[in-house]
């Protein structure tokens, strides 16, 4: 199918400068075209010409941090586990991407399948594990087929399996399915989901780099995170830290999506301001539309106003203004838009998605959405600005064993902290001038 | 409604692929959903049964994922997408519109020929085709009421149902 849809985004002469560097070469899921540009000698570099702590050296070099949504150091979190004591260890990959506004990791699977099996084979030599294992969406059809036949075309060259090019170093891929949960990009409610339970987060200690899947050391990283290395260990961690800023190095593949003129999978380096991501690269909003409100990073980031395009895209400069970097999923809205409504449509989301462990994720969203319903009903009453308020501080505050609750939460509590008067014209007045000028 | 041998078969031969037994619940389930469209009682119980584990577990890890049908569905199953970024391109007109044309007045109520049925989803992870939906295993983009009319259509003439996953994407399966 994408191979006659149209790639929006970072390709050809507008691709990045290290995980969209080949996109648009025609046919760049086939390994035949894949090794003629240079795939999996980086593989060969790891494999036959370092020792596994010089991989790991090499990563923490680059200074690469997770790009799944917390963005802790991908070196350092490899470091955690414990030296290899003869029992299995495992890789799993985090291919279940479901954050709203974010669809890089099917970008890079659809398109690239190849660079992502040929990260995840150098993560298992650098942890030493001889099995990885993809946990991907259960709604990735497609990228499920395309990866697995990267996986089988890399077997049959001889690039996994028992003898991985001619070394004593067997290793396999294997791929699970998800089967539609949220909670499952949280990675404790991952390895859950992955030993075949539901899907409710576990309590840390201990962490998964000691007692992972089926019990044992795992390393989880991120489709986009794993992707990253072939280039990391082919031009080494320094040329990579060159890109970005200090504390957040490199580049990282961004989905713009919503009100803008060219939604897409735009690789930017990290520190660039969001208006060139939204303005320049996107396409900025429609003719005689301003942009009044995104969210920089997944629905979970604490959302940005139209004002606030200048920030920088590090993760310390969102940091500073009370956000993050999260998924790097940008859904932008125009001045169209109710912010209440579009708040109601993500707490819906986080109530559907709560998997029910934690009393006050459990019921607060709920409650959020009654709230949310009546208000949007015209039937709010003063009271309910004060319930609102209420229902994110008991939502906040790590109250819970995953963050779902704690980004529930934020929607409320940053929503009414930088749209105050909408949700006051909603509660007090009982109308929306938003929605009504967007009528007329 | 009950499972054929050869699914049963498929099943016990799921457990050595997997570190656990657990593990093969879900692509067992799989099996299930592909042969009835939906999860029974009877074919949870089968699984239990085949798997060694208890028919409490089977279930409940059943009702644990969206991707589980307890209740009938259509032969086509659309799942619109209408979180945040679908919802700005107009997926609920969308939805409105794909009730009206399969004739049902609710999410998840199957049309009176068979065919069709749809609910709204959270974020399939398809963005930047925004809006869009997922059926028979394949995403499809940049929707309007118009192009729902072409795909309704063209699924009213595909009498034969569900189009098997490997027929859904010639390109994964060329090499």
């Amino acid at each position: 199918m994408p191979a006659a849809t149209e790639l929006r985004g970072s390709h050809g002469k507008a691709a990045g400068p290290v995980l969209t560097k080949d996109f648009g070469t025609a046919d760049l899921y086939k390994l035949a075209v894949y090794e003629k540009i240079g795939g999996y000698q980086a593989w060969r570099k790891a494999l036959t010409t370092m020792q596994p702590a010089e991989v790991t050296g090499e990563v923490k070099a680059s200074g690469l941090r997770g790009r799944g949504g917390a963005g802790f150091p991908t070196g350092t979190k490899w470091g955690f586990l414990p030296p290899p004591d003869g029992g299995p260890r495992y890789v799993v990959v985090n291919a279940d991407e479901s954050e709203p506004g974010t669809a890089k990791d099917r970008y890079l699977m659809e398109n690239h399948p190849h660079q992502l099996v040929e990260g995840i084979l150098i993560a298992c030599y650098a942890i030493q594990a001889h099995h990885a294992w993809i946990y991907i969406r259960g709604e990735y059809d497609l990228q499920h087929d395309l990866v697995a036949a990267a996986i089988a075309e890399a077997r049959t060259a001889g690039y996994l399996g028992e003898q991985p090019l001619g070394t004593e170093f067997p290793i396999d891929i294997h791929l699970y399915r998800g089967h539609g949960a949220y909670i499952c990009g949280e990675e404790t409610a991952l390895l859950e989901s992955l030993e075949g339970k539901r899907a409710q987060p576990r309590s840390r200690p201990p962490f998964p780099a000691v007692k992972g899947a089926w019990g044992r050391p795992t390393l989880l990283n991120n489709v986009e995170t794993l992707s990253t290395l072939p280039w990391i260990i082919s031009n080494g961690g320094a040329a990579y830290a060159k890109f970005g800023t200090e504390k957040s190095p490199g580049t990282r593949l961004f989905t713009v999506s919503g009100d803008v003129q060219r939604p897409g999978n735009y690789e930017m380096e990290l520190g660039k301001p969001f208006s060139h991501l939204i303005n320049d690269l996107a396409g900025g909003p429609f003719p005689g539309h301003s942009i009044k409100v995104w969210w920089p990073g997944g629905c979970s980031a604490p959302v940005l106003t139209g004002e606030m395009l200048e920030t920088p895209s590090d993760m310390e400069s969102l940091a500073a203004i009370g956000s993050m970097g999260g998924s790097g999923g940008v859904i932008v809205a125009d001045d169209r838009r109710c912010v209440v409504r579009c708040a109601y449509r993500l707490l819906q989301f986080y109530a559907h998605e709560s998997c029910g462990k934690c009393t006050p994720c459990r019921v607060g969203g709920n409650w959020a959405v009654r709230t949310y319903e009546r208000v949007l009903a015209g039937e709010g009453t003063a009271a309910d600005l004060a319930t609102f308020d209420r229902i994110q501080t008991g939502l906040a505050a790590g109250r819970c064993l995953c963050g779902l609750g704690d980004s529930a939460g934020w929607v409320i509590q940053w929503t009414m902290e930088r749209f105050r008067d909408e949700y006051e014209e909603h509660i007090l007045r009982h109308t929306c001038s938003v929605e009504a000028a967007a009528r007329a | 409604m009950t499972l054929s041998d050869h699914t049963l078969k498929e099943i016990r031969e799921l457990p050595p692929k997997y570190p656990h037994i657990r593990s093969a619940v879900m692509p067992a389930l799989d099996l299930v959903q592909e042969e009835l469209g939906m999860l029974t009682q009877e074919a949870m119980t089968q699984v239990a049964q085949a798997l060694q584990v208890d028919p409490g577990y089977v279930e409940g890890v059943a009702t644990f994922y969206s991707l589980f049908h307890l209740e009938p569905v259509g032969k086509h199953h659309l799942y619109v997408c209408n979180n945040l970024s679908c919802q700005l391109r107009g997926a609920e007109e969308l939805l409105t519109h794909i009730k009206e044309s399969i004739g049902v007045s609710e999410y998840g109520q199957v049309s009176a020929d068979g065919l069709f049925s749809v609910e709204p989803v959270e974020c399939l992870g398809a963005c930047e085709y925004a809006p869009m939906l997922r059926a028979d295993h394949r995403f499809h983009y940049d929707l309007t009421p118009a192009k729902i009319d072409t795909l309704l259509k063209e699924w009213r003439g595909d009498r034969e149902g569900k189009k098997a996953r490997k027929e859904a994407h010639p390109r994964a399966g060329s090499h």
